[in-house]
């Protein structure tokens, strides 16, 4: 037994520790890939002649007086483009550039319009006046005058849009290489706020917050991936072509889901073009951004002595011990264990490969991808990881001129695997086990008898699947089918609808098993003896669920410009969703052997066990938008929804949310075009409106009663036990938010510069909140939530950017801020509690603390001051706040701030040199606070910060206080000001430096572009906090450390 | 308008995990599922076997190694804001006799009641025996809550949102009678016995049982005496009787233990053993019992399974073996507890007597080894890593001094005094607990399913003799005493007076203990100081001048004789507040007409 698992451990540590095996087999994939793609780019380059030799040939047919046209395309740094289409304007004429960028068409009429178009770029129309050469270079599709954002339920151009809208593009998510797509959207989209708790593997996503807190209760944005609302994130980032967020009352659209704003993610599609492979292939490391340090044995030792001491005991550790542990001189009685190192290795390896498909003609148009994507766990011999594959199909057709058909298919694969025990049980264990016991015994055996303080077992065991492991499965299925047609009697008039049908799979496996660990029995012969260590009971749980959802639209478009000034837009729709989802589980235990993890092999006696449950829901709305622009001038929009939601009860699901805004381009005045010059674009825009938030539980009107998870013994038998799940809230309805908000938008300087700025005021009124504050405990009522809270949410945002070239240097600098201050108008306060304490008109979730005043230095100043009883030399001082002479909580101060920073901002820097692009992302917050606690004592570790300059007899004026147990001692275990510190900060979130290969070289390699580059995220932190990441905000940070990755990879596009 | 239906129905789902209250209060088997929720609030998990037991709380019975601000509450450190160890983080069980816990069981039995007349009974029997389930339920809860707060709001029918919240405290006689009147009511609903599916629900006799500790709890001197402990309090009449008639209260709690008696259905468990008998394996034996015996008046029974936190989560074995076991040693019996247990003979043990001092742990009263495990006692077998320090399987809870091959003087823990997990530091007391726990049971395999016993009828014997000596009846005392310290193989008693009172509390503390009794008897009694003290460990040592490797020798035996002495562990204290626990601060801010407790 003993033999095996050493070997196992030792051969995966071969495996995973050797970053040269790794690399030199990812070379060997890409030069594979390199193969098959050449020969897939001879392959096409076949029928591509062919296409060319009928279209002339049908032109041959069509026109006579004619002639030969003939030119590269380029982009604006001189890189041949492939692929591009070029059309003779009103025909469907046309060619493909060939892999050098180079194009021809015979017999084109001179008076004829040339159009280029390509993925990412402005499509361009040259006129051919007789010319027989025609170079164009094609520039980037970035923000400008023609761009359009998604909007809900259509897109708009952003130069006319009135609402406070801002988007990104998938490139520029990319450059960020994480798995996750909810931790790129911070610091690139102003009045986006993250909240990242973990950096575990499948687990690391943040919690995105639009335009910080605005409710006590669920502040969740809605997620909507191309037109189908409630879906979620899990999208391969390499697929998204854009995200949006409306943050005002432009997401009155989508009604009593808005009011935590809206996220708009549009997926790639195919464009016309001959078929164009991408191959993006990524090998990155990841490791801890910080690994807390921690006392070493003698440390610990000594302040462990101070502990006994103060308890007016005898030293725990003798002269001998603290000397022992100083010199190292006995491993086996005396270690100095390290136990982060010992279980963290320093480098996990997280890989990203995607490949897509894109192209299409005039009549079908199609956008296919393949992607994987895998995460080690940080943990040495770790059974925790994480893996995506998933694919998309985006199919668009043209069935005749009315009438458009898309048809989309994605689907992924989310496979999580971690040990049997959960990472707040191992973190737990690395931060409490003292530095003076082991992880291995000096014979390499693992250890036994360490704190199970948090967690148990020994932590360098339980990272590894040697106890078992949970590997949960989850498959996400979504399509869409969508019909455009326009009403050929009615001009302007189209109608959509569409259908999709979602669908969710997704299992459990939970497998425990025992695990054999050390003893050393302290004689000096140095035998350690294996056991079980704990149960030995082998088990295995299993789940299995499903959820469906099927969404239906249909959404009348109506478009018309009266006398070239008055521009129309009209849209209504009508939307239904319902969805359901059942689960079953089942378990068995006391299974013989270990070698099956089936079911079966577990015993069929009274351990076994099985469950299910189900659940459903159901949303109908009515919408519409009504756009009104008097030559782009002055715009305005009225949007709303008639939505209705099953959590309500019958008669009170229905409600009408609407939004209006205005804008006004102040820069199309003649008055402004004649003496301003400096500006290319100004506009004023205004917003107010109303959006709910149904984001509560479940069915709060109905008195229910339900079994839940507790037995009593009667007869032998565990008896069902019942309880009242609420006393109902028959008035129940939606948070209700009112939102206003004000912004300009300028370009100036020839489009250089562009800023914009906006301030918001939202109210959210109606929050579901218990009056536990107000009604006793006595009365025993579990409190439904009432419609009693407000709160309010106030602040700003601003982006300013620069764009400009001077000779081969390209470079973006943008600067994006966004500040939220929220403050509590009402709740349930309690009666009686004073002034300072009343949390009304503070923020949410802001603390009350004892004021610590500094550290009693000596037992005068303890005794000259009110103190807690027991108080003593080297404590926190708290202030007597109300002066009566005691310290109980009535000395305790509301704090103003929480912990969400209320600013937060990036400045991203893109530079481009001839063949070198280098983006770089700072990003910082500020205005939060963390209340950092640690579990020290004589049965846990502490932090060398708290090690290093505490209060001893020897040092009575410290600034940190003595030796503490956690939990036991007064200022551990009653929330003070000296714990609470700020978690500003600054990092470089990310970095990419790239290269594209010149044309020569592609040629070689027979591609198109290839792109190589490294990058990385979390590079480098300035924060006051040390021992945790400070975007963690993390109490007890036993939360999985968020991670630092760097990344190298390569695109490349035959 | 038919559109508008069909949205309807579109929007009209139904929750499929849930019964409507309709549903609830018509179905007589949803309504046992609700009572089964009652039990749990009430008899709840066996307090004593979690890490966290309110032996740890009496102040003389345990100590509680995990911390938990413990060692606060037995310094009387409590305060209207916190009740350190027995709410907040971690207090698992003992969480359960707070205020909000209390109430909230409350409601489901004023639930009950209010609506009773709907529920579909087919069997008027079945409808008689879960009303008296539903009476003693909540005459307990109310039980539990008077004991730790004395009078508190009656509270007899659910609240709905819109009532007022603002209720005073009943006075302690209100709340008694109620109390008592729900038990007089249970007792007239519930059947002699239960058996078949139904074993393990409560009885007749369990709400006799139950009245005769409310009114023996009613009658003594935490409430009849209140200017002893409380004199300045202005609303003495909310923790006791003012102006009590002693006489009559004890007469009540006397009459209420001999209606017990006259059950005829009870009996002590082995009453006479014969000389020669293993009267300490008796006693294990008795709280070993898988099934009821014939002293047993309420078993709480345990499947493997069962349990608020189940075994598999928070099992005897890991919070309450010795270390030696890889155990925590949640319950580690203090010094003075261990020195409590008589002499053979009955005479008092004493470190002092050099006989007693060589040899402390034999002639003892056969409890002592049936409930605590010292130096020596034979116990369960070794997990396999400990095998190698102890094949014999006895406690070590002492060290050895012996001189290393290098020279030094040095010093080696038994397995139990913490050299196996060296993380709990071992040992405290130099005690671990032993009853209620199977040795033969292997928790590696199996989780413990010892029934936990609420009441048994030593517990009715004893509480007769107390009131018998009240009300100045010492002979009638006397036989009960000594029915129990019959079966016990201890001498009679023959003290009168106030030397019979101190023998017979004496006598209730070893026979009671660890079964939560302590912590009320210590209150009722007036007798805070008695047990809030500086508390004690002892400490056992052998030594030699050979280079051992093993605390025994190869043949088990010791290398030395034992040294014993005792160290002081920590300095308990009481304060008269803690009497009684305050109702929170919080609590007072939403009730303006609660009144607070003495000293808060």
């Amino acid at each position: 037994m003993k033999r095996i698992n050493h070997c196992n451990v030792y051969c995966s540590r071969i495996i995973l520790h050797k970053p040269l095996l790794r690399l030199s087999l990812s070379l060997l994939l890409i030069l594979i890939i390199f193969y098959n793609a050449s020969a897939v780019n001879l392959i096409n380059n076949i029928p591509n002649d062919k296409e060319n030799t009928s279209v002339s040939s049908q032109n041959q047919q069509a026109e006579s007086q004619q002639q030969k046209i003939s030119g590269k395309v380029t982009d604006k740094s001189g890189t041949s483009l492939p692929g591009v289409s070029v059309l003779v304007k009103g025909t469907t004429n046309g060619t493909i550039t060939d892999a050098n960028g180079n194009y021809t068409l015979s017999n084109i009429n001179g008076k004829a319009t040339l159009q280029f178009s390509f993925v990412g770029m402005k499509t361009q129309e040259i006129a051919v006046t007789g010319q027989s050469n025609i170079n164009v270079a094609l520039e980037d599709e970035s923000i400008g005058i023609e761009e359009v954002v998604a909007v809900g339920y259509g897109v708009q151009k952003k130069v006319t849009a009135t609402g406070a809208i801002v988007n990104t593009t998938g490139e520029t998510l990319r450059k960020s290489p994480t798995t996750n797509v909810s931790n790129t959207l911070v610091g690139k989209l102003a009045g986006v706020i993250a909240v990242n708790k973990s950096g575990e593997p499948g687990y690391d996503g943040a919690t995105l917050l639009i335009r910080g807190a605005n409710t006590l209760g669920n502040n969740a944005p809605l997620v909507v991936v191309d037109g189908i609302a409630n879906r979620d994130l899990g999208v391969a980032p390499g697929d998204i072509e854009s995200i949006t967020v409306l943050k005002d009352a432009s997401a009155a659209i989508y009604g009593a889901q808005a009011a935590n704003g809206v996220i708009l993610v549009t997926t790639k599609r195919g464009k016309t073009g001959k078929p164009s492979i991408t191959v993006n292939l990524n090998n990155g490391y990841s490791q801890p951004t910080v690994v807390p340090e921690m006392t070493n044995s003698f440390e610990y030792a000594t302040i462990s002595n101070e502990l006994y001491k103060y308890a007016g005991k005898q030293p725990i550790f003798s002269a001998d011990d603290l000397q022992k542990f100083q010199d190292g001189s006995d491993p086996w009685g005396h270690p100095n264990t390290n136990f982060f190192k010992e279980a963290i290795k320093d480098w996990s390896s997280v890989t990203n490969q995607n490949i897509s498909l894109s192209g299409g003609n005039e009549s079908v148009k199609y956008f296919l991808s393949l992607g994987t994507r895998f995460q080690d766990g940080m943990y040495k011999n770790s059974a925790s990881n994480f893996r995506q594959n998933d694919f998309r199909t985006n199919i668009d057709a043209k069935v005749n001129k009315d009438l458009d058909i898309s048809f989309d298919v994605s689907g992924r694969e989310e496979d999580r695997n971690s040990p049997a025990m959960g990472a707040y049980g191992i973190i737990g264990g690395l931060y409490t086990l003292k530095p003076t016991l082991r992880a291995y015994w000096p014979d390499g055996t693992a250890a036994s008898g360490l704190t199970p303080s948090v967690g148990s077992g020994n932590p360098v065991v339980n990272v590894t699947d040697q106890r078992g492991y949970y590997k949960g499965v989850n498959y996400v299925l979504q399509s869409n089918l969508r019909l455009n047609i326009k009403i050929p009697w009615i001009k302007g008039l189209s109608i959509q609808g569409n259908a999709s049908l979602d669908k969710g799979f997704s299992s459990g496996k939970s497998f425990n098993k025992p695990v054999y660990l050390y003893t050393w029995n302290g004689q000096p012969d140095h035998i350690t003896t294996g056991a079980i260590s704990g149960s030995n009971v082998i088990s295995l749980s299993q789940s299995y669920g499903n959820s469906s959802k099927v969404t239906w639209n249909v959404v009348a478009n109506y478009l018309r410009t009266i006398a070239e000034k008055h521009n129309i837009k009209l849209m209504i729709g009508t939307e239904r969703q319902k969805g359901n989802g059942n689960s079953m589980s089942a378990s068995r235990s006391n299974f013989i052997s270990d070698q099956i993890d089936q079911l079966f092999a577990g015993a069929n006696d009274q351990y076994k066990d099985n469950s299910g449950s189900g659940s459903q829901y159901a949303r109908l709305n009515y919408f519409g938008r009504a756009n009104y622009d008097f030559k782009q001038k002055y715009l305005f929009e009225f949007v709303s929804r008639y939505d209705g939601s099953y959590k309500f009860a019958s008669g009170k699901q229905f409600g009408f949310f609407p939004g209006v805004s205005a804008g006004w381009r102040i820069s199309e005045e003649q008055f402004w075009k004649d003496n301003i010059h400096l500006f290319d674009n100004v506009k004023l825009r205004g917003s107010i409106g109303r959006t709910g938030n149904d984001a509560i539980s479940d069915y709060q009107y109905l008195n229910s009663f339900s079994f839940y998870n507790n037995s009593y013994v009667f007869g032998g038998q565990e008896a069902m036990v019942m309880q009242e799940l609420r006393i109902p809230n028959p008035n129940v309805t939606w948070e209700v938010a009112d939102q206003a908000n004000g912004g300009v938008e300028m370009q100036l300087l020839k489009n250089k510069l562009s800023v914009s700025f906006d301030y918001f005021h939202n109210k959210r009124s109606q929050i579901l909140w218990q009056r536990n504050a107000s009604v006793p405990a006595m009365t025993g009522l579990t409190l439904p939530p009432e419609n009693i809270g407000k709160v309010e949410n106030k602040g700003y945002e601003f982006v300013i950017s620069y764009n400009d070239q001077s000779k081969a240097l390209k470079y973006n600098v943008s600067l994006n801020g966004s500040y939220s201050a929220n403050k509590i108008l009402f709740w349930d306060e309690a009666h009686g509690a004073p002034d300072y304490q009343q949390s009304t008109g503070y923020p949410m979730g802001a603390g009350m603390y004892y004021q610590a005043m500094g550290i009693y230095k000596d037992q005068a100043a303890v005794d000259a001051s009110p103190h807690i009883s027991g108080a003593r030399p080297g404590d926190i001082i708290f202030q007597d706040y109300n002066n009566d002479g005691k310290i109980n909580d009535l000395d305790k101060v509301r704090d103003k701030r929480s912990n969400i920073p209320k600013f937060i901002g990036g400045l991203n820097i893109n530079l481009e040199y001839k063949r070198f692009d280098l983006a770089v992302l700072f990003q910082g917050a500020a205005g939060g606070v963390t209340y950092l606690q640690q579990e020290s004592g004589t049965w846990a570790n502490f932090l060398k910060e708290d090690y290093d300059g505490r209060w001893t007899e020897q040092n009575p004026d410290a600034q940190k206080p003595r030796a503490f147990n956690w939990n036991i001692d007064y200022f551990t275990n009653r929330a003070n000001t000296y714990s609470l510190k700020s978690n500003d900060y600054l990092r470089i979130k990310n970095l990419e430096l790239g290269y594209n290969m010149p044309d020569k070289i592609n040629k070689v390699l027979g591609v198109n572009r290839l792109r190589i580059y490294v990058n990385g995220t979390n590079l480098l932190t300035f924060s006051k906090i040390k021992r945790t990441d400070p975007e963690m905000n993390a109490s007890r940070a036993f939360d999985y450390f968020i991670q630092r990755v760097f990344n190298t990879g390569l695109v490349v596009t035959f | 308008m038919s559109s508008c239906t069909k949205d309807k129905e579109f929007l009209d789902t139904k929750p499929l995990n849930e019964y409507s209250s309709a549903d609830m209060w018509k179905s007589p088997g949803l309504v046992e599922a609700f009572i089964n929720g009652i039990y749990v609030d009430v008899f709840g998990f066996p307090y004593n076997f979690l890490g966290v037991g309110l032996a740890n709380f009496s102040g003389d019975e345990s100590w509680f190694n995990e911390g938990e601000s413990v060692d606060q509450f037995n310094k009387c450190m409590i305060t209207q804001e916190w009740i350190p160890g027995l709410t907040g983080y971690n207090a698992n069980q003992t969480d359960r006799l707070t205020w909000g816990r209390l109430y909230a069981a409350v409601r489901k039995t004023d639930l009950i009641f209010d609506n009773v007349k709907n529920i579909q009974f087919t069997d008027d029997n079945l409808r008689k025996v879960k009303i008296g389930e539903a009476y003693y339920l909540r005459g307990a809860l109310y039980h539990y809550l008077t004991a730790m707060y004395g009078g508190v709001p009656l509270v007899k029918s659910a609240f709905v949102l819109s009532d007022e919240f603002n209720v005073p405290r009943n006075s302690y006689s209100e709340c008694v009678d109620f109390i008592v009147g729900q038990l007089d009511s249970a007792a007239l609903y519930l059947p002699a016995t239960q058996t078949g599916v139904n074993l393990g629900r409560v009885t007749k006799g369990t709400a006799m049982a139950l009245k005769s500790r409310v009114l023996l709890y009613a009658a003594s001197d935490l409430h009849t005496a209140m200017s002893t402990y409380a004199q300045a309090f202005a609303k003495p009449e909310l923790i006791g009787y003012v102006n009590a008639n002693k006489t009559a209260l004890w007469q009540k709690a006397k009459d209420a233990a001999k209606a017990v008696i006259d059950l005829g259905q009870y009996s002590l468990y082995k009453p006479s053993p014969a000389s020669g008998d293993n009267i300490s394996q008796n006693f294990i034996d008795y709280f070993l019992s898988r099934t009821a015996t014939s002293e047993d008046i309420y078993v709480q029974y345990i499947t493997p399974k069962s349990g608020i936190f189940r075994w598999v989560d928070q099992d005897p074995y890991t919070y309450l073996y010795p270390n030696g076991y890889h155990g925590w040693g949640g319950i580690m019996p203090f010094a003075e507890m261990a020195d409590d247990y008589e002499m053979k003979d009955g005479s008092r043990f004493d470190w002092s007597n050099p006989l007693h001092k060589v040899s402390p742990y034999t002639n003892r009263d056969a409890r002592f080894s049936a409930t605590i495990l010292h130096e020596g006692s034979p116990f369960a077998p070794r997990p396999a890593d400990v095998k190698s320090i102890d094949p014999w399987n006895k406690i070590q809870t002492g060290s050895v001094d012996y001189t290393d091959s290098s020279g030094n003087r040095k010093n080696l823990l038994g397995a139990d005094a913490g050299l196996v997990d060296d993380w709990s530091g071992g040992v405290y007391t130099g005690y671990f607990l032993r009853k209620f726990f199977d040795p033969n049971n292997d928790y590696t395999k199996q989780k413990e399913n010892v029934p936990y016993r609420h009441f048994r009828y030593a517990e009715i014997l004893l509480n007769y003799a107390e009131a018998c000596i009240e009300l100045g009846q010492d002979a009638e005392a006397r036989t009960y005493i000594n029915l129990i310290r019959k079966r016990a193989g201890q001498p009679d008693i023959s003290e009168s007076g106030t030397a019979l009172k101190a023998r017979y509390r004496h006598e209730r503390r070893i026979e009671l203990a660890f079964e939560n009794q302590r912590f009320y008897d210590i209150r009722r009694w007036v007798a805070g100081p008695s047990a809030y003290h500086p508390v004690h460990k002892v400490v056992i040592k052998y030594s030699t001048t050979q280079n051992i490797t093993n605390y025994n020798k190869a043949d088990g035996s010791y290398w030395s004789a034992p040294v014993y002495s005792t160290d002081l562990l920590d300095n308990w204290a009481w304060d008269n507040k803690a009497y009684f626990l305050p109702i929170m601060r919080d609590e007072m801010n939403k009730n303006t007409k609660l009144v607070q407790n003495p000293g808060y």
